[in-house]
Order: structure tokens, then sequence, then C-alpha cells
């Protein structure tokens, strides 16, 4: 049986988002449009791969990055001081950026942990009761004396916040608050009269 | 080129994704789903790196086995779990010395990995044991803990180290040898003088051995005895029924009436009994009451079945009835298979021992399967 595209796509493009993240922070000056360059990316690399699956699936998505990067500067006419308006800067070999580290279970647990302590103190319970505790959507809301809506929106909160968190390297600033629904979670606590205990 | 900006796109994928979680999932929910993801590859790949996080957030579970009650552990609070070893800091250390504050604090106050008194120690002094491994001291240990630590483990310490199901847990022994312990696992650790002593109640555990040519390191479970030196083991316990795996190193398989803590390094002859053998690297033996069965299985068949402890489960070429065996032994809500036909379905991939739900939504996908859920069993049978 030909392995799904889905787990294709996961395991061999989606696995390295850290180090995309950080080749991009690191050559494209804007910092508000890495989200949407790698998104774009994944985009291509997806479509290429429903034709035929590259064989060598990082360098493909670092090599699809970068010609959208060299698309942007072209189209936008963008010249950043580090650009210097020619492209050449893009061409770094994928393994100068970092060699891959094989992430140990510890490694990836200690990531993980401390994404989810990013999280706020609500959305962290609920993702926590739910994740863990393995609780309906109904109970954690329930238990936490929420509405089903606002477990719901915390989940989703929570969805996006972990997948950023535990994919960007630190050297990278985080999004925007608003751009990560932040300003949302907060609202939804206030609306509620909860505060964390912490 | 999409109009939607990469922000609108993840909030929709966000909703999509815990919709289906959460909630009764119809034909026409799912129908919908599809013709979102259909509509934009920008929209499928936000998904499939959304539920991609969203699944590995379950390995949240490896950190909260066995915290009792429903509250989270308070923020930075993971150090005192055992995966934070000095190794994993030192990795964390390195990513470019970038994750400044927060990783010093992680690593700052977590070098005292979980080494059995310190469990023993935290466990009595705080509320509420919430870490992975519990660890439950005699009321004469305690004594001894008081009177003073370094005193305690020289004479003999007595831990019982357990694990829920799904939970996997690292534990460090006060010889420098580290203990990983599997889904709904039980261990016994006595380490005195002359021997270390592991009972393996139930379950199975990975041994790394440190090295102590004075002090054999001995796992019984069941009627037999696996005992080692320095090496890297896996012991699975079925009742009476055990399967050793040798990673590393050799080890000697005995039976448990056999009471001479011999080093493995003995040859079979001379350990004086047909009932003793010895295992090297590759080894994976089934013992029982019928007998020892040995085989040599190349590195990469060893590895796909030590994969466990990081939280994968890999099939190569298995039939659906090993797998969901496999599954079952992690999760509360069981696979059941009726139909023969599909419990010969051959399986091939890694996954994780946690997400029982992406399992059968791939055997959905792929298998003409269908899944009906009903009083935590999850029943399979053709379409």
């Amino acid at each position: 049986m030909a392995e799904p595209l889905e787990i294709w796509f996961k395991r061999e493009i989606l696995s390295h988002e850290e180090m995309l993240m950080r080749f991009l922070a690191r050559v494209w000056p804007h910092r508000d449009e890495l989200s949407d360059i790698r998104q774009e990316a994944y985009a291509r690399v997806y479509e290429a791969a429903l034709k035929r699956r590259p064989q060598a699936p990082k360098a493909f998505l670092f090599t699809t990055a970068r010609h959208l990067m060299a698309d942007r500067v072209r189209r936008e006419r963008i010249v950043s001081i580090r650009a210097g308006g020619d492209t050449d800067y893009l061409n770094v070999l994928v393994d100068e950026i970092s060699p891959e580290r094989r992430a140990s279970v510890g490694e990836d647990l200690v990531r993980l942990a401390r994404a989810f302590d990013r999280l706020s103190a609500k959305c962290r319970e609920v993702v926590w009761l739910r994740r863990v505790k393995e609780l309906s959507q109904r109970e954690v809301a329930d238990h936490l004396g929420l509405s089903e809506k606002t477990v719901e929106k915390h989940l989703r909160t929570g969805a996006r916040l972990l997948a950023h968190y535990t994919r960007t390297n630190a050297l990278i600033p985080p999004l925007p608050k608003a751009d990560l629904g932040e300003l949302d979670d907060e609202k939804v606590e206030h609306e509620h009269g909860k505060h964390a205990s912490d | 080129m999409s109009t939607e900006s990469t922000q609108a796109i993840e909030e929709a994928a966000s909703a999509w994704l815990i919709r289906r979680d959460s909630r009764v999932w119809t034909p026409a929910d799912e129908a919908r789903l599809q013709a979102w993801l259909d509509a934009s590859s920008l929209h499928r790949v936000a998904f499939w790196r959304l539920e991609m996080a969203w699944e590995e957030s379950a390995r949240l579970k490896a950190l909260g086995a066995g915290i009792a009650g429903h509250q989270a552990p308070p923020r930075g609070e993971w150090n005192l779990t055992p995966f934070f070893d000095s190794s994993d800091q030192k990795v964390a250390l390195d990513e470019e010395g970038a994750s400044g504050v927060e990783t010093d604090e992680l690593c700052d106050t977590s070098h005292g990995i979980l080494e059995g008194p310190s469990v023993a120690r935290e466990s009595a002094a705080r509320k509420r044991a919430w870490f992975s491994v519990t660890a439950f001291v005699t009321a004469a240990s305690l004594l001894v803990i008081a009177a003073g630590g370094a005193y305690f483990w020289v004479e003999a310490a007595k831990d019982r180290y357990t694990t829920s199901i799904g939970g996997i847990a690292s534990v460090r022994l006060q010889d420098g040898s580290n203990i990983t312990l599997n889904t709904a696992t039980e261990v016994h650790v006595d380490l005195t003088n002359k021997e270390r002593d592991i009972d393996l109640a139930r379950g199975e555990a990975f041994f790394e051995v440190a090295k102590d040519a004075t002090r054999p390191f001995v796992v019984s479970a069941g009627k037999k005895r696996v005992i080692a030196v320095g090496t890297q083991f896996s012991v699975l316990r079925d009742g009476d029924e055990i399967r050793v795996i040798v990673a590393e190193g050799t080890v000697r398989i005995e039976d448990r009436g056999q009471r001479s803590a011999r080093p493995p390094a003995l040859p079979v002859a001379a350990a004086g009994s047909s009932d003793a053998m010895l295992l090297s690297a590759g080894s994976v033996a089934h013992a029982g009451d019928s007998g020892v069965l040995v085989q040599k299985e190349p590195q990469s068949e060893t590895e796909a079945q030590l994969s466990w402890r990081t939280g994968v489960l890999m099939f190569r070429d298995q039939t659906l009835a090993e797998v969901a065996a496999e599954f079952n032994r992690y999760n509360e809500r069981q696979i059941v298979i009726r139909d023969p036909a599909v419990a010969q379905f051959k399986i091939e991939g890694n996954f994780r021992a946690t997400n029982v739900d992406a399992f059968i939504r791939l055997l959905e996908n792929g298998f003409a399967v269908r899944a009906i859920e009903s009083d935590g069993q999850i029943v399979l049978s053709s379409n």
C-alpha cells in the first residue's frame, strides 16, 4: 500500500519547520511575512508532491522557499539592506544552517512542556483537561464553569499556539499577539471573570 | 495566490480541527471539511500542520501520567519529571544558546534528576505527587531518610515506580543506571551493596545499566531472572512469560530459583546449568515455562521493537491483529476486531502509541474498514 500523502507530508516536510523558520528568519528581513512564506512553501511542495513525491523532500522544501522569496524580491522590488538587491544570499545550503539534530524523547518533551507553559492560564488548563485527562469538551466546560463555546475557543487557540511555540526557535520573536489570537484569549477569560490562580 | 491571510486560514483550520475532535462528527461534517481542504492547498497544509501539532500535544500525557486530580501542574514545575535528565538539558542549551531565560530556568533546577531518594523526598514534601513516576517508600526507609540521605543509600533503598496506561517515564537510579518504564508498568528497585535487584511486577521496561562489576544488575520477572553488569536491554512481562531484547552488551537469563548472582561474563557451560543462557546484542528471547526461544534480529528490527521509548510504535509488515494488541497496551479504549479478514490486514508505519484516533482514521481512509465506538471499545469490521 502506498503511504498516504498526508503521512508522508507530515513526516518529510512539516517536521522541518523549526529549521525552515530559522532559515527564513536569517535571510528574510520582514518578520511579519515569515509565516506567509512558510505556508506558501508548504502548499507548493504539497502540490508538487501530488504529482510526484520529491526524492529529497527537505532540500526540495528549502529550495521552494528560496524561490518564493526570490519571486517576492522581484515582484515587490524589495531591496533590504541585507539583500542589497541581489538574491545570492538566498542560496544557503540547507545543511549549513544547522546539522540535523535527532530529537530525543526528553528534548521533544522539554519543548512541548515549555510551549505548554507559555499558554495563558485558562487555555493551559483547558488543554490539559482535554488532552491529558481526556475529558470531553462538555466535561471540561462543566469542570471549569465555562461555556462549551469558550472551551472550544481555548482549544483552538491552544492548538495554534502549541504549533507555533513548539516549532519556532526562541531566536525568532513570537508573532504579534493579535496574530495568534492571544488577545482574544485574554478577553475570553475576562468575560467569565475567572482569574488564574498563578 | 490566495487572498485569504495566513492568519485567517490558520484560524479556520483550528476551528475544523477542534470541532472534529470534540463533537459528534457526521458524514456531512466530514464532507464539508473535505470541501474546505480541497478548496485550497493552503487550507490543507495549514490543517495538517495544526493536526500534527495537536496530535503531538497528547504527549503531555507522558508528563501527566500519575498526576492525581484534574489540575495541570504549575508552570515550570516540569523539571520534577524524570524526563529532564542531564543529557537533555545539554541538548537544550546547545540550541544556539538561544532559549535564554526559559532554558536556564528549566536547567538550573532540574539537574537533580529524579533519583530514587529525591523522588521519595519530593513526594513526601509535596502535597500531591503529580509526576509520572510515583515512588512509594516503606516506613522504615523514611526513618533512614530522616537520618541522612547518603547513609540511607549505602544501606538499601526500596522504591516502587509505576506508570499508568499510556504513560512512559524514565527513572535514574542512584548507581547511575536508567530505567524507562513503558505503559502500565510497575518496578520495584532494591539496591544493596551486593546486588542491584529490580523486580518487574508487570509491564515493560528498558534498562540502561551503569557498569559495576561488583554489583550485578538483576531483573526478576515472574519465574525468570535477567542478569547484567553493564548493558542495555528491555524486559516485557506478561504473567510468567517474558520477552527480553538486548540492545547492547550481554545479559544472562536464568530461572529464579538459581540465586547465584554471578556476573554474566561466564560462558554458559561455566554457569553450571543448562537453564542459564547468555544473550548477546541483537537477541530477542521469549522465555516461559516451556523454555527459552532466542532469535537474532538485525539492529533495525530491535530498534523498531524498542521504539516505544519515544512514544512511537513502529510496525513492519504486521497484521492488524498484532498492531491492535499493541495499541491496546497503551490505551484504555480497546480496539476489537470482529472480522477475521480485517484482522489479517498488513500494517506498516509509525504511530503515536497514545493516538489511537489517528490510527483508526488512517485505517478507515486506507482500508475498507469501519470503526464503531461504544462503551470504550472501538470495533473494527469490514465496510
